[in-house]
């Protein structure tokens, strides 16, 4: 069978997940096949007329095979598994019973304050005192047209799925606060809070927050730095959940 | 195989070359993590622009410089400004390469022509870029960005407001900051490349200053714009924040920063706003002729650009994934389209379509496999292509990774390779066509008009007489008329400097601010 240079290789053999060998051992294979057919040295063949042969339809191939082995991919744009359903996982962005579950939110019983913790963030920026909010999740654009058309509840600390600044783009400054389940303290969306003056945590990993809970942050805490990520310097910042909603 | 004879010391130049942004692409990419956006499957653009870029800048860089040089580039970059290209340029392209060589597409040897022109391109643009401080990138620098020279410091210096928080200077610019850097983000798709930053400039023991540029703002290159930046009188913007307190100790060839102590609004005491394109002598102050007058203006820009942020976020949040995709790849990949029109001839058709060969890869990009296939291209470097052995630690992390594939210099012997992907082939765009209209500091104009202007202009900073003396020179003849003449340029349109010349220090420009 005809190899391709990087089918020979002693330090690289797969790549770290598995969709992501599944389509680069295709798109492989496919080329193993094209160039076999053309019969052409490489050089000839590698940006000649025979490559062209590597067609879209043949990506659309290769995407078929895998979503007829059940295999369905995880969305983070909306439109994706909009316009996709049978491609595609759902997402839940819709289920008002929605909580963030993820794995290794730190959580404790309720302290002498009655404060029970749920979650822990990377802060963006020091302030003196913490601060307590009611939680919201944003995470459609359904949602931010709401708050556009209506306005934004008072007191809302939205929390978003990622790092991103567009989806909330035209409500952001409305904000008391930002609890972002993606990112770091450098990225976009921790960029605008800075400049609105919004408190937030970036990174956050959260468990057992629902719409309607009053929840406090703790941006008292050191921000993090890109030389604390740089060396896997831990300086999270605590969510309590203050009251249920 | 290479139509020139390749040689051994271009290769090493190239791995060179190739290495100091593998190094930097990690750094820069594992203190952000991958982007998501529930508005655009930002991972999959990133890596559809990565393809076009691989399969495009050669032939577009080499037509740039059949009109002006890339250094001289970088000399009207430095004058007029310019968006993030420093790592984007070489890096967008080599990790589209990277991805092909992943896919067994290509060989490494492949493209080396093309790669080995495109870092030669991308160095000497750096070095006009970076002839104040001599260096090829931030990174190099210890991640400082000094492009500036004394005379425009000097009248951003002189000329800045000052302000105090809750003033209401400082509250008008702390909200058009905030306005600005958002709408900055939805016009690039969720990126960052509308926004750069600059500097620090040591203003005094305890103040330094920071350059912040925002651009493409208006209706200019992405069809997105047409309409929704119409009321948005300047296509370009430029803030100058004096800031207070603080030592900005990191900024990146993204043009982010860092401080210490962090930065707070209040370290925010003096700002200035100004405007300025390719076809600017020298920026124009924009509302600079009293701290009432900026700050009424700051306030009216932000409205105008509130207003058109709500009108584009509407419009993107009703585009089909197709339309994200294309628009996504095309803000990364267009990147390099400003000095298209510093060169004059920018096209539509070469800088704002998808080429056919790039297409071909379209299904391949659901989200997940872009999230995930970024993810170990820039943060794990865990692709096979970047797997070295066992005995090697790559910077930063000390992992047997390396970001980006070299030449193998066996390739001198061995010529079963090809050395370009080729002529530009035709291109595919899911969205509107744009509409022949681009806001420039001279007006309106169309494509063809902005061409011919961009042609026939210098500005007068660059001209013959006056783009050879740089800061070394004016070291040693400060005291001349040809020296007067070159810092008379710049305070033409000067508050506190106009005609002044060249002999203030900054103390005399402090002293000079004291007296209002």
């Amino acid at each position: 069978m005809t190899k391709l240079l990087v089918d020979t290789d002693k330090y690289g053999y797969q790549s770290e997940f598995a969709v992501v060998e599944a389509y680069n051992s295709a798109v492989k294979d496919l080329m193993r096949q094209r160039f076999a057919a053309a019969g052409k040295p490489w050089r000839e063949f590698v940006f000649g007329p025979d490559a062209a042969v590597v067609t879209k339809a043949d990506m659309e191939a290769i995407e078929a095979r895998l979503l007829d082995l059940g295999y369905r991919f995880t969305p983070s744009a909306m439109s994706s598994a909009i316009e996709r359903p049978e491609a595609y996982k759902d997402a839940g962005l819709n289920n008002p019973d929605f909580s963030f579950e993820h794995e290794g939110a730190p959580t404790a019983a309720a302290d002498a304050e009655g404060r029970e913790l749920r979650g822990a963030g990377d802060n963006v920026v020091t302030y003196e005192k913490n601060m307590s909010g009611i939680a919201r999740y944003v995470r459609t654009s359904d949602k931010v047209l709401e708050y556009l058309t209506n306005g934004v509840p008072a007191d809302t600390i939205a929390i978003v799925d990622d790092s991103g600044g567009t989806l909330t783009a035209p409500v952001l400054e409305k904000f008391k606060g930002v609890l972002c389940a993606g990112g770091t303290t450098r990225s976009h969306l921790a960029i605008l809070t800075r400049e609105y003056g919004i408190p937030c945590l970036m990174n956050s990993r959260l468990s057992g927050i629902k719409d309607g809970d009053r929840v406090e942050i703790e941006i008292s805490a050191r921000a993090k730095t890109g030389e604390d990520y740089a060396h896997g310097v831990d300086a999270s910042a605590r969510v309590w959940r203050l009251t249920r909603g | 195989m290479s139509g020139n004879k390749l040689t051994y010391a271009q290769l090493l130049e190239t791995n060179n070359l190739i290495q100091q942004n593998a190094d930097e692409t990690y750094w820069l990419c594992a203190t952000r993590t991958v982007q998501e956006s529930k508005i655009f499957p930002v991972s999959a653009y990133i890596l559809f622009s990565y393809l076009n870029c691989f399969y495009r800048y050669p032939v577009l860089l080499k037509k740039l410089e059949e009109h002006m040089s890339a250094e001289e580039i970088g000399d009207r970059a430095r004058n007029s400004g310019i968006k993030i290209v420093a790592w984007t340029i070489p890096c967008f392209y080599l990790l589209g390469r990277e991805m092909l060589i992943n896919w067994g597409v290509i060989k490494p040897t492949d493209a080396v022509d093309d790669v080995i022109y495109v870092m030669d391109f991308w160095k000497r643009f750096q070095l006009s870029w970076h002839r104040n401080n001599g260096n090829l990138t931030n990174r190099m620098a210890n991640h400082r960005g000094q492009i500036l020279p004394e005379q425009r410091l000097q009248v951003y210096h002189a000329d800045a407001f000052e302000c105090r928080i809750g003033d209401e200077l400082h509250t008008a610019a702390q909200n058009f900051m905030a306005t600005i850097a958002q709408y900055g983000f939805l016009v690039s798709c969720e990126c960052r490349v509308t926004t750069h930053n600059h500097g620090p400039y040591k203003i005094s023991d305890t103040r330094e200053m920071l350059v912040r540029e925002f651009r493409e703002l208006s209706e200019y290159d992405y069809p997105w714009l047409d309409g929704v930046g119409k009321d948005i009188p300047y296509n370009n913007l430029t803030v100058n924040m004096v800031l207070e307190g603080i030592n900005i100790n990191l900024l990146d060839d993204w043009g982010s920063f860092e401080s210490e102590p962090e930065m707070k609004p209040e370290h925010i005491v003096a700002v200035g706003l100004y405007t300025q394109d390719n076809l600017t002598h020298v920026p124009m102050p924009v509302g600079m002729g009293s701290r009432e007058e900026l700050t009424a203006t700051f306030n009216d820009l932000n409205a105008r650009i509130k207003a058109a942020t709500a009108k584009l976020w509407e419009q993107m949040a009703g585009w089909t994934r197709d339309q994200q995709l294309d628009a996504g790849a095309l803000v990364y990949f267009a990147i390099a389209k400003e000095m298209a029109h510093i060169a004059g001839c920018y096209e539509a058709e070469d800088w704002m379509m998808i080429d056919e060969r790039t297409e071909r890869f379209r299904p391949l990009l659901n989200d997940e496999y872009g999230n995930l296939f970024l993810g170990e291209l820039v943060g794990y470097i865990s692709t096979p292509s970047q797997r070295m052995h066992d005995y090697y630690m790559m910077q930063h992390t000390d992992l047997p990774r390396r970001a980006l594939s070299y030449f193998p210099y066996s390739m001198l012997n061995d010529t079963d390779y090809a050395p370009t992907v080729g002529p530009m082939r035709p291109g595919v765009s899911n969205l509107p066509p744009k509409v022949d209209r681009y806001r420039t500091s001279q007006g309106v104009m169309s494509q063809e008009e902005y061409n011919r202007a961009s042609r026939e202009f210098v500005p007068d900073p660059c001209n013959d007489k006056f783009r050879l003396l740089c800061t070394d020179w004016v070291k040693y003849h400060y005291d001349t008329p040809l020296a007067d003449e070159l810092f008379k340029l710049e305070q033409q349109h000067s508050r506190l400097l106009k005609g002044k010349g060249a002999g203030l220090t900054r103390a005399d420009i402090e002293a000079l601010r004291a007296k209002g």
